[in-house]
């Protein structure tokens, strides 16, 4: 089987390159850090030797270049949205970190619409076929159904959210949303989609009140759908990040919003780490270096390299998959998320 | 996954068949804050009847499964016995991934916590954390770091140990001017790693280096100035 092989690209890495690992950071409110914590793993992963990209999916408030102290774009991920580019690989420019590129996000063109489902697939496959290790998606704020999208067909969906109520309010908004959104693409039968559609709405008159009520209405009326829904509920892995913890109780927050994640919706959510709280990211960000480089040391820089490497799991990074003796790990081969949407 | 009513002890605390008693106090503690009253994760997910019909289960699976005969009773009538000794195999895929606790550390870190400080070492899973507590030379952020993954407030270490949190605090922000003679911080270090359950000698020994090097260089500077 031989991967993909790039026209334009150099030869000497497309042996390597099995498919990028495609990572998407939601969480529904914003100013809980998404730009922040995506500028910084993929920093830290650039620096452990993988190929990053990071590409802005805010369509609206699209500013990670600036995050990651990248000159403002002359083209943008909605020039690929809009098929006036069709290489999403042409988009691709390089920041000041090594190792880290960046699609930056629509700039004043303001004209072009969220892109349609179809368009959002085209994306989605162009990402993965992105010469890179791991290409990390910043999601806008919202629940917009683009957002739910890209953070479905992701390997890794991560839900950032800080210690405040509002904060795990939108979170929990968008895991519903994204759940629901889910599921209703994995249903088949027409009467059990439209069912799903019903229990999206939280005053519904059916009296579905959680998702488990859903599942038992489910499997009355389609076993076989009632079985895709218990599995896709088991794919649904979304990964908690914590930031702006001040005290343990703060660092306590991720334990419990997995187990109401567990509780509610059936499904595993993953406490994956935590930031604490740090004055030095408002100097990060104003002086446009990541924290991660301007502040190495730093207990927020720590816990970020901590998330990274727990990211990167067991995947070889370009440096050690270029040593003689290291070879790409089966099990790094990512399999197209089997949930993904092709509705 | 099934509903709340349907879930046996162990998938209401969220711990495997084969759970030992600390990991059933850990995940007890830790599922018992999430459905506190006023508990930040319950909100607009659960409300309070809900969160009271959770409580009472957890309530309920604790009290059967920290008692010994009632475990064993428990597992026989609902057939966990068999799952048990499943569990307890190696290769055994475990049914329910509970909290990410610390696995395979049994016996081999056998932590001494002092008899008042229980609530304890509620870890997330994090071998890079294991890493920086074995091998980073032991400073006020290492400190820190390390309490908070242990889940513990600097009051709590205070009640322990008798030290103000005001001092506490200078050790881990290495606020040196405002602490002390190093003979007492070196007593308040050592108590603060035995509390968190450190190794008190190593991470007096290594922060104390940087107090005495940090309270010689002014003196130091002082003196040459001065010629």
């Amino acid at each position: 089987m031989n991967p993909r092989v790039e026209g334009q690209q150099t030869a000497a890495t497309p042996a390597v390159n099995s498919g990028a690992r495609v990572i998407s950071v939601g969480g529904g409110k914003g100013g809980v850090g998404k730009s922040f914590m995506v500028a910084n793993l993929a920093t830290c992963l650039a620096r452990a030797g993988y190929r990053v990209i990071v590409v802005d999916c805010d369509l609206e408030g699209a500013n990670l270049h600036t995050v990651v102290g990248a000159h403002a774009p002359v083209s943008s991920l909605a020039d690929f949205v809009a098929q006036r580019v069709d290489d999403l690989g042409k988009l691709v420019f390089d920041t000041p970190i090594e190792g880290l590129q960046l699609i930056a996000g629509t700039h004043a063109n303001l004209s072009d619409a969220q892109p349609t489902h179809l368009r959002r697939v085209r994306l989605m496959r162009a990402l993965r076929r992105l010469q890179a290790d791991f290409v990390i998606l910043d999601l806008g704020a919202g629940v917009h159904s683009a957002v739910l999208d890209y953070f479905l067909v992701a390997d890794d969906g991560l839900v950032v959210c800080s210690p405040e109520p509002t904060s795990v309010e939108n979170a929990y908004t968008f895991l519903r949303a994204a759940f629901y959104r889910r599921m209703r693409l994995a249903m088949v039968g027409h009467g059990v989609r439209k069912l799903v559609t019903t229990a999206m709405d939280q005053r519904n008159e059916h009296g579905l009140r959680t998702p488990l009520d859903l599942l038992r209405e489910i499997e009355a009326i389609d076993s076989a759908d009632g079985a895709r829904f218990v599995q896709t509920m088991r794919e649904f892995r979304p990964r908690v990040v914590i930031n702006n913890v001040r005290t343990a109780e703060d660092i306590k927050l991720g334990f419990a919003v997995c187990s109401v994640c567990r509780k509610y919706f059936g499904i595993d959510a993953e406490y994956l780490g935590y930031v604490n709280q740090d004055d030095d990211v408002r100097l990060s960000v104003a002086s446009r270096k990541p924290l991660v480089e301007y502040r190495p040391k730093s207990d927020a820089s720590i816990y970020l390299q901590r998330i990274a490497r727990k990211l990167a799991g067991g995947r070889p990074s370009s440096f050690q998959a270029a040593a003689p003796n290291r070879v790409a790990s089966p099990s790094g081969a990512p399999t197209p998320a089997a949930g993904s949407p092709t509705a | 996954m099934k509903p709340l009513d349907e879930q046996d002890h162990y998938e209401v605390l969220e711990v495997t068949p084969g759970a030992a008693f600390e990991d059933i106090e850990r995940a007890y503690r830790l599922t018992r804050a999430a459905y506190t009253d006023g508990s930040m994760a319950l909100y607009s997910i659960f409300n309070r009847d809900d969160a009271a019909v959770i409580r009472s289960r957890i309530d309920e699976a604790y009290r059967v499964l920290t008692d010994p005969q009632d475990r064993a009773r428990y597992d026989a009538e609902a057939g966990i016995a068999d799952r048990h000794a499943e569990a307890a195999t190696p290769t055994a895929t475990r049914p329910i991934d509970a909290f990410p606790l610390e696995v395979d550390c049994e016996e081999s870190e056998a932590r001494t916590l002092p008899a008042e400080l229980p609530s304890a070492i509620e870890v997330i899973d994090d071998p890079d954390a294991d890493i920086d507590e074995e091998t980073s030379d032991f400073d006020g952020a290492a400190l820190r770091r390390a309490r908070l993954r242990r889940g513990v407030e600097l009051d709590q270490i205070s009640d322990v140990t008798k030290v103000s949190v005001k001092y506490l605090r200078c050790i881990e922000e290495e606020d040196f001017e405002r602490l002390p003679a190093s003979v007492y911080v070196r007593g308040f270090v050592t108590a603060y790693a035995r509390a968190i359950g450190l190794d008190a000698r190593r991470v007096s020994t290594s922060y104390m280096e940087r107090v005495e090097a940090a309270r010689e260089q002014p003196q130091r500077r002082l003196r040459s100035s001065s010629r």
